[in-house]
């Protein structure tokens, strides 16, 4: 099982919405070890892919297999190994941030001082000490993220998964996070996550897939996606996106003193 | 309050204000009263008429493409149109009684659609869905418009309408002649305004008065005047004579009828120049009530959404998550203690809960008719039943936030310790509330020994309502809105399900519970030690099932509870 080279792989992930192809047979891969982006525009189908590979979605069709092991047929081993933290991030709001990474934690079945402890260092290494113990609903949206990044890393999964991790997000939080992402990746550790911040894309993974309209149209090292290009032209090139100008009669009203 | 600020700068600033208003519509949009200036140039009238196109749309958008949540709609349909019909033919067969007995009646009943407006919605979360009127904060509607709208809306649904069909009869069975017929629908149309009216601002009161630390302190104090208040009409049936129906019927309505409801009754029975006087009145509260309703709306949305407790917690662990055994099983139970506390929708199923029942106990103390037995189990299986209901949607009260346990979960046998988590600690709760219940009861009706077999009952009873739930929980769950059910029990077009869900709740755990409630309440005392062991095997048989339908199906479970609203 371990010489799977693949952290992450899916073959023909399908899932329809009505008659709506959200994604159309997907066949993303995440070599171990990387630090993975998965970048498209709105709609391209992202969460709805992240959802169907960490098990909070059901497929119409296809496989998700993340460190060899099936997602759906063999879910307890698959979900000891992997964190994540999803799009939206409804958290329990009614909990102190260390009570929702103790409740975490003891659900998972860590020890209850071993989960204090690695709580405490989370708490420490995100700068939450002095929020621990206010109820998350009164945190700010970088708080959020760094504590359901906590929560996500407290098990110490293998693959991370993070559905936009840094929308909404501070530069000082951003730092934060990237930080603990960095060290995380630097221990063997995979971590894909989605974003259309193409500028911290190109500064932090070295794995890009490039989603458009529920399908993949790029995959591979940055190098090799980008060419020599930013990886944002490469990418406008790559979902066909142009048409400067358009609309931009029908919008006459719009800046006028008159109305 | 900013919304506030601005308009009143807006109204101060004089000439300068206008060239603003020019400048700039979208500082306008934020002045939602205060102004008396007219509307932007630009801006048509935001009739009624949108709002009830918003919630129609609303509706169908949540039906479509959804199986369930559709036939739960239809079965909703099928009832309330069935509750129209007969409520229409009832109140319409009124005619065929005496004059006085019509009126004496009809007011009765007006009176008790109004009490079941004000209610009902506080125990049934999800039997009617409105808009959440935070959406509607940054529109530039002036607070008449606000309240057309909201009460257009509010009326836009199932039961509204059937209410009114209901309430319609009444002109079918009271009202005399063509000018009492005028008077009779303007006087039920007035009734069926005020039950819309009293109801949110009930709830959104509430709702304001749940937020803040006192508000839940007096709330929690005000249960004892509720019960207290409730005994009022049960007096008067006491004080009156029992054996003599028609006579009881008058006294009690002669009391009633100068209640707001008992005039539309009354108003519509006389069609005269009294009729005139009580309808004026009662055109005046609606305007009052919806005018207050209103007030408590703005307050509600400038103010946070949470509690406001943003100071600290205490890092407390509870007795009992200390002495469970480390994991999930100890982590559900201390995380529902702490929603026990913290969550306003929590706070409002236990005041529910325990106001019904002590409504119940207290009610049934008065007649002499039934045995001291009965006096006690009767509202303590009602209790147990209630407090089981609230767990019939256990994961839609989480919400989203359950991707957090499913990302975890990966057997049935998770999901089951999960569910055992939360009936634990609502029996934790419970069990202490329905002894002190069945105790105090039993003492006032002077038969102190019916106490156990009653507890044992009821324990048995809140056994068989948990396992229930717990199958209705992954069978048909729905989405909580996060904003209490102030605004809403439902996302809209989810009220279906939500009614369908209590219903199967209550109707299963009822059934289930009749094994050992019957034979006991007639005399069988012993069956009652067998209450307990029953209980447990039914919650345990639920959880079972539920914690393996719940694993095979839990994607669609967090689809269905984390509908926005």
């Amino acid at each position: 099982m371990t010489d799977i080279a693949e952290a992450v792989r899916t073959e023909r992930l399908l899932k329809r919405f009505g008659n709506q192809v959200a994604v159309g047979g997907v066949d993303l891969v995440v070599p171990r070890g990387s630090f993975a982006g998965l970048v498209g525009p709105n709609g391209a189908g992202k969460t709805t892919t992240l959802s169907m590979v960490t098990g909070l979605l059901r497929p119409d069709g296809g496989v998700v297999r993340i460190d060899g092991l099936d997602v759906w047929r063999d879910p307890v081993a698959v979900k000891a190994r992997i964190g994540v933290l999803p799009e939206g991030l409804r958290l329990f709001e009614r909990l102190s941030g260390r009570e929702l990474l103790s409740y975490n934690g003891q659900l998972r079945g860590i020890p209850r001082a071993e989960v204090e402890q690695r709580a405490e260092d989370l708490l420490r290494i995100m700068d939450l000490a002095e929020s621990a113990d206010k109820l998350v609903v009164d945190y700010s949206t970088g708080m959020r993220k760094k504590i359901g990044l906590a929560a996500a890393l407290l098990h110490n999964p293998r693959v991370l998964f993070l559905d936009e991790p840094f929308e909404g997000v501070d530069p000082v939080s951003a730092n934060t996070l990237v930080e603990v992402l960095r060290r995380y990746t630097a221990s063997g550790a995979t971590v894909v996550f989605s974003s259309h911040v193409m500028e911290l894309v190109e500064r932090l993974c070295d794995w890009v897939s490039v989603m458009s309209r529920g399908q993949i149209v790029a995959q591979g090292p940055l190098d090799e996606v980008r060419a020599g290009r930013s990886l944002n032209e490469a990418f406008l090139g790559l979902v066909g996106a142009g048409g400067e100008g358009e609309g931009e009669e029908g919008l006459s009203w719009l800046g006028a003193t008159s109305a | 309050m900013a919304g506030r600020d601005l308009g009143m700068n807006a109204g101060e600033a004089g000439p300068a204000a206008g060239d603003r208003e020019k400048d700039a519509p979208a500082s306008a949009g934020l002045d939602m009263e205060g102004s008396r200036r007219p509307g932007t140039p630009a801006a048509t009238r935001v009739g009624p008429q949108v709002f009830v196109r918003l919630k129609l749309r609303l509706i169908a958008g949540n039906l479509r493409g959804n199986g369930v949540r559709l036939a739960g709609f239809i079965l909703t349909a099928v009832i309330a149109v069935a509750v129209a019909v007969i409520g229409f033919l009832v109140l319409a067969m009124l005619r065929m009684a005496a004059d006085e007995v019509a009126t004496d009646i009809g007011i009765v009943l007006f009176t008790v659609f109004l009490v079941g407006w004000a209610v009902v919605p506080l125990l049934a979360f999800g039997l009617d869905d409105t808009l959440d009127p935070s959406r509607l904060a940054l529109f530039p509607l002036r607070t008449g418009r606000l309240a057309a709208g909201m009460f257009a809306t509010s009326i836009t649904g199932v039961w509204p309408v059937a209410m009114l069909i209901v309430t319609f009869g009444a002109v079918v069975g009271l009202a005399v002649g063509v000018v009492g017929a005028v008077v009779g629908v303007v006087a039920v149309l007035l009734q069926f305004a005020l039950c819309i009216v009293t109801s949110r601002l009930i709830t959104t009161a509430l709702s304001g008065v749940l937020r803040t630390r006192r508000g839940r302190d007096v709330l929690a104090i005000s249960v004892v005047f509720f019960v207290l208040a409730a005994q009022l009409p049960n007096l008067l049936l006491n004080g009156g004579l029992s054996s003599h129906p028609a006579a009881m019927l008058h006294d009690v309505a002669s009391v009633l009828r100068w209640t707001p409801p008992g005039m539309a009754a009354h108003a519509a029975a006389d069609g005269g120049l009294v009729a005139v006087a009580e309808l004026a009145f009662l055109a005046v509260l609606v305007l009052v009530v919806g005018r207050l309703w209103i007030a408590a709306l703005r307050r509600a949305l400038v103010m946070p959404d949470a509690s406001t407790e943003a100071a600290s917690v205490r890092n407390s662990r509870g007795l009992l998550t200390r002495l469970l055994p480390d994991g999930p099983l100890a982590a559900v139970v201390g995380k529902e203690f702490k929603y026990a506390r913290r969550d306003p929708r929590g706070r409002v199923g236990w005041f529910a809960s325990v106001a019904v029942t002590g409504v119940m106990a207290f009610s049934l103390n008065q007649g002499d008719t039934v045995t001291g037995l009965a006096q006690a189990i009767g509202p303590a299986c009602l209790g147990a039943v209630m407090i089981g209901l609230q767990s019939s949607n256990s994961f839609g009260i989480d919400g989203r936030s359950v991707w957090m346990n499913s990302v975890v979960y990966g057997s049935g046998r998770a999901w089951r310790t999960d569910l055992a988590g939360r009936h634990l600690a609502v029996a934790v709760i419970a069990v202490p509330l329905l002894t002190t219940l069945v105790v105090v009861v039993a003492l006032l009706a002077k038969d102190p020994l019916s106490a156990l077999p009653a507890a044992l009952t009821a324990w048995g009873v809140l056994g068989a309502a948990l396992g229930v739930g717990a199958v209705t929980s992954v069978l048909v769950p729905y989405t909580v809105p996060e904003r209490l059910n102030a605004f809403t029990g439902a996302a809209p077009g989810q009220g279906g399900i939500a009614f369908a869900a209590s219903l199967i709740a209550m109707v299963g755990g009822g059934l289930l519970a009749l094994p050992i409630a019957l034979p006991v309440m007639f005399g069988l005392t012993w069956v009652s030690a067998l209450a307990v062991p029953y209980g447990l095997l039914i919650s345990w048989a639920g959880r079972h099932l539920a914690g393996d339908i719940g694993f095979r199906r839990y994607p669609e479970i967090l689809t269905a509870i984390s509908q926005g609203s």
